[in-house]
């Protein structure tokens, strides 16, 4: 899967198979272990928030199913 | 790697049929469809999706396929997937933000409206997976063309309470259309295209749990193959 920054995809991918080992055998089975993926998603992290920026893509604290959800326009 | 051909598949699959708002969203799973509608000022709201379907998967394997759901052959406008944030709370819970990029494909007249006849549409979910409770909670919402349009979604991955062989997937879908009043015609054809993406969306889950254990299995005959030798090795040394 790629990025939505094209230049992040090969970070994404180090961190994706990094989480995805520690997610099915460390923490679905129990074990509070550290994640030993903070500095692989640290970098891809970087990446993304400035690709996020410069496609100008409106990432936020966004309001969930409220009673009477009315975004403002975007 | 047998899948990996499968995303060739072209972008122009996905298209956005005209006066229909498909669930945007390719989580939809569920066949079973409750409605029921409220009419506000300028704003239609109706909650379309009301589901459960069962898996013949352990929590744990589902769990494990939907965090890695795309790509899936079964999703072709899902182009991009990104983490945002990701951690761990007081309870052990893991919660992740997520932004899904989408591609579709409009009718020709947009070309005179809005001068393209391609558009991304971007979803924003964030999801808790408690592994004590065994819940796996996913809440999506899209970003952009929300004055148009509002696509809430929220889905839940539990045990079976009968059978821990099996998962239970509930799912709701709010969606709010501004400015549109839709009649009975259009909502019944909301409610087929949502069913025929949750008919995909099940579909992906599959394919993606089939994916994982071959990958597992692969695996397997390859330790298999290694230790083979120097067993044998070893053997013949006697």
């Amino acid at each position: 899967m790629n990025s939505v920054g094209e230049s992040c995809t090969d970070l994404k991918r180090d961190y994706d198979q990094c989480f995805n080992r520690w997610f099915a055998e460390k923490f679905l089975k129990g074990d509070r272990s550290e994640d030993p993926c903070t500095e692989t998603f640290r970098k891809y992290q970087r990446c993304v928030q400035k690709a996020i920026k410069e496609k100008d893509i409106p990432v936020d604290g966004v309001e969930f199913m409220g009673p009477n959800k009315d975004k403002p326009e975007s | 790697m047998l899948f990996r051909n499968v995303f060739q598949k072209s972008v122009y699959a996905c298209y956005l049929k005209p006066f229909l708002v498909p669930s945007l969203f390719p989580n939809n799973i569920g066949h079973t469809v409750t409605g029921s509608r409220a009419l506000t000022k300028n704003t239609v709201k109706m909650k379309i999706w009301s589901s459960e379907h069962i898996f013949n998967h352990p929590w744990e394997t589902v769990t494990k396929a939907a965090m890695q759901k795309y790509p899936n052959p079964m999703n072709p406008c899902v182009f991009g997937v990104d983490v945002l944030d990701r951690s761990v709370d007081t309870q052990g819970r893991l919660h992740s933000t997520r932004l899904l990029s989408t591609e579709w494909g409009l009718p020709a007249i947009a070309k005179s409206i809005i001068g393209a006849t391609r558009t991304c549409i971007y979803v924003q979910e964030h999801s808790v997976v408690d592994p004590k409770e065994k819940t796996f909670e996913l809440k999506s919402t899209n970003i952009t063309f929300t004055n148009l349009i509002s696509v809430d979604e929220k889905l839940t991955y539990k045990p079976h309470p009968q059978n821990p062989e099996k998962t239970v997937l509930t799912h709701e879908s709010l969606i709010s259309v501004k400015g549109v009043s839709l009649s009975s015609y259009l909502e019944g054809l909301m409610a087929k295209t949502i069913s025929v993406n949750a008919g995909k969306g099940r579909e992906a889950m599959e394919w993606v749990i089939m994916r994982l254990n071959t990958e597992i299995e692969e695996l397997a005959a390859t330790a298999r193959g290694t230790m083979r030798a120097p067993m044998a090795a070893a053997v013949a040394g006697k």
